[in-house]
């Protein structure tokens, strides 16, 4: 009994413990944001419609968007980098990066996340002046900011997505002048191909994204760019960026070429062999294409334009020395 | 070890545990070396701005939040084991996780309710929808209660489901990560908004405590002690579900982890619930921060702890399940 009764009073005593230290810990130490500086001499608007105003171009930038990574590469600005998404020492892309930066050939940027999955006291550790994140990591971004660290949101939709990033990072890190240079070339040699007289009558094309042979993407798309671009009308008539479609419709739809995203467990031959897809037009023109590397190819850059060339020209069957083509563009570009 | 030594034990563990994980991190420039040196010896090269706000800004809140979730998932975990007389009863029984999981991702799609909100009130709701299916002639049955319980995780998660097919890639890796528990965007705010209802449901369960060995024996029992079982069933149910709600609106789902703990501790210190409410509390609570130490330093990104709960805490569960009673057989 004696121990029961001694038991019985454990949880209040802990409770009247743990109520006030955790009332003080909860009302005493939330952090207080310092308001913006007033000596801010660059500023841009992010994705959020937010304005990002530093006082001096920034030199302490961790990227966490593979892709705008590559844009602060093509910027030449790779110098600023200090922290990298951990995707860049992975798959594909890792010997492509590797190539470009020996820190990242030799391990030594670190990576403080990927995703949602984001470390912030690492972030905090390497002392950023600029954290670039997508602008879907509400909770991630709101976190940064507390610690007053501008955060530039990113979401790209359109190509025009992609100029707008790049004019941004061009400002942010006094690149300015290389970034509407190589905006300029892009527009212009989209401009040339999409300007190229197509004698044949428009080909309609399906896109199928890595994740299976019925994940495709809508008009409200890169990938319905890529194809407008091309010259290519898209067979689906979905408004969606990326919906999984029923293989019938893809049957009913009966496009003239099939464009692959990368994907290592389907071959363009698997397609046309297909035991539904071989009765589609593309499956028996054989007119079923894989873009090469997702580095090359990324619809959400400047390098859009390889694979809009590369998908015009299969559609239109002109000749093209692939190689030779990216390797010039890869000059331009970086 | 003796039981009475056992149970010291884990009443103290919890403060140096807490202390020491305060210098476990990524950071390499936040450990008790760069603190001793900037605390004790004055060292101007440590960068104490960045030092303090990542000891009390970044790493405080989290523990905390992560001890109290902890703790509170096994305190839930075992006051429902314990008035459903069902050992293989979790929190999330009456449709709490789909629930929460649904108000995430519906704050994640539509971007104007906060999501932890969102989470709080689809998990108090889910559990709602399950009570009220259950409700017979003002009466609830045990067997009732769980089948509504299945139900209401089956339509939530369906519910789910729709989100995630209409959802853009981008929110769509939102929602999934959310589902898999994590703490990484733990501060001051989100364990301030958590610790009113995750309190509340703790006091009540607490000061119900010992009438949960009496319902534990069965609804008759529990009358002819004079108690209400109906009425004391709704009030622990209550509590758990209060505190449930607002642990699993800021960490996510983190799954069998209200089942695992209440078993160890019951194969350790009985089945007196009187007692063992708060080691569930303290080891819950321990375990858990001991297991996130490990999420947020193995790699330079956030692992998700839902992942280290199970790979670590279902070889011990299934290790102490095999060397011991599970406490049923009393």
């Amino acid at each position: 009994m004696e121990s029961s009764g001694r038991s019985k009073s454990y949880p209040f005593i802990f409770l009247a413990i743990l109520l006030p230290v955790i009332g003080l810990f909860t009302t005493g130490c939330t952090s207080k944001n310092k308001p913006a500086s007033s000596e801010a001499s660059i500023t841009v608007t992010d994705f959020r419609g937010k304005e990002i105003a530093l006082a001096k171009p920034a030199n302490r930038v961790i990227c966490l968007i593979e892709s705008a990574l590559s844009g602060i590469y093509m910027l030449n600005a790779q110098e600023y980098v200090v922290g990298v998404p951990s995707d860049v020492y992975r798959g594909s892309v890792a010997k492509r990066y590797a190539s470009l930066d020996n820190r990242l050939a030799n391990g030594l940027l670190p990576s403080p996340g990927n995703w949602d999955f984001i470390s912030i006291e690492q972030i905090i550790a390497l002392h950023p002046d600029l954290v670039i994140l997508w602008a879907s990591q509400t909770e991630a971004i709101a976190n940064i900011e507390r610690f007053d660290i501008p955060v530039y949101a990113v979401m790209i939709h359109s190509i025009e997505d992609v100029y707008k990033e790049m004019a941004d990072f061009g400002t942010l890190l006094n690149r300015r002048v290389r970034a509407d240079s190589l905006v300029s070339f892009t527009r212009n040699n989209l401009k040339q191909i999409s300007n190229q007289k197509k004698e044949k009558e428009a080909v309609r094309g399906y896109f199928m994204w890595a994740q299976g042979i019925n994940h495709t993407s809508g008009k409200n798309s890169t990938v319905n760019q890529l194809f407008e671009f091309a010259g290519i009308e898209n067979v689906v008539d979905s408004e969606m960026e990326h919906l999984t479609v029923n293989i019938e419709k893809v049957l009913e739809w009966n496009p003239d070429i099939i464009i692959m995203w990368q994907n290592d467990k389907l071959m363009p031959e698997d397609v046309i062999s297909h035991p539904i897809l071989k009765n589609t037009k593309a499956a028996q023109l054989k007119q079923v294409y894989m873009l090469p590397g997702v580095f090359d190819c990324d619809l959400w850059t400047l390098k859009m334009q390889h694979a809009v060339k590369l998908v015009s020209n299969w559609a239109y069957g002109e000749s093209f020395n692939q190689e030779e083509e990216l390797e010039k563009l890869m000059e331009v570009l970086y | 070890m003796t039981r009475k030594k056992l149970t010291y034990l884990i009443f103290l563990l919890p403060i140096p545990v807490i202390v020491a994980s305060l210098f476990v991190g990524p950071a390499g420039n936040s450990s008790f070396i760069s603190f001793f040196r900037w605390f004790f010896m004055a060292d101007e090269t440590i960068n104490s701005e960045m030092l303090t706000n990542i000891l009390l800004q970044v790493r405080m809140p989290r523990i905390l939040l992560v001890f109290i979730t902890g703790g509170i998932l096994a305190v839930s975990g075992a006051a429902l084991q314990a008035i459903f007389r069902n050992p293989l009863v979790d929190p999330y029984v009456l449709g709490l996780s789909s629930g929460a999981a649904f108000g995430a991702a519906l704050g994640l799609w539509l971007a104007v309710i906060p999501v932890q909100l969102s989470a709080f009130v689809f998990a108090l709701a889910a559990v709602g929808l399950s009570y009220y299916m259950a409700r017979k002639n003002k009466q609830i049955s045990i067997v009732s209660l769980i089948l509504a319980g299945i139900i209401t995780n089956g339509i939530f998660t369906a519910l789910l489901t729709i989100i995630q097919i209409m959802s853009d890639p981008f929110k769509l890796q939102s929602i999934v990560h959310w589902t898999m528990g994590n703490f990484h965007n733990a501060n001051w705010d989100r364990l301030q908004m958590a610790i009113l209802p995750m309190l509340a449901g703790l006091v009540i369960l607490f000061v119900m405590r010992w009438k949960l060995n009496v319902i534990a024996l069965g609804d008759e029992e529990a009358a002819s002690a004079g108690l209400n079982p109906g009425r004391l069933k709704l009030w622990i149910l209550t509590g758990a579900t209060l505190a449930g709600s607002a642990a699993v609106a800021v960490s996510g789902i983190i799954g069998l982890y209200g089942l695992i703990v209440p078993h160890v501790v019951r194969m350790i210190f009985g089945v007196d619930n009187q007692r063992t409410l708060i080691i569930n509390f303290l080891v819950g609570g321990t375990f858990l921060t001991l297991i996130d130490n490990i999420s947020r330093t193995l790699a330079g990104f956030e692992i998700p702890i839902g992942v280290f709960t199970m790979l670590i805490g279902a070889p011990f569960f299934i290790w102490l399940l095999k060397k011991s009673n599970v406490g049923w057989e009393h």
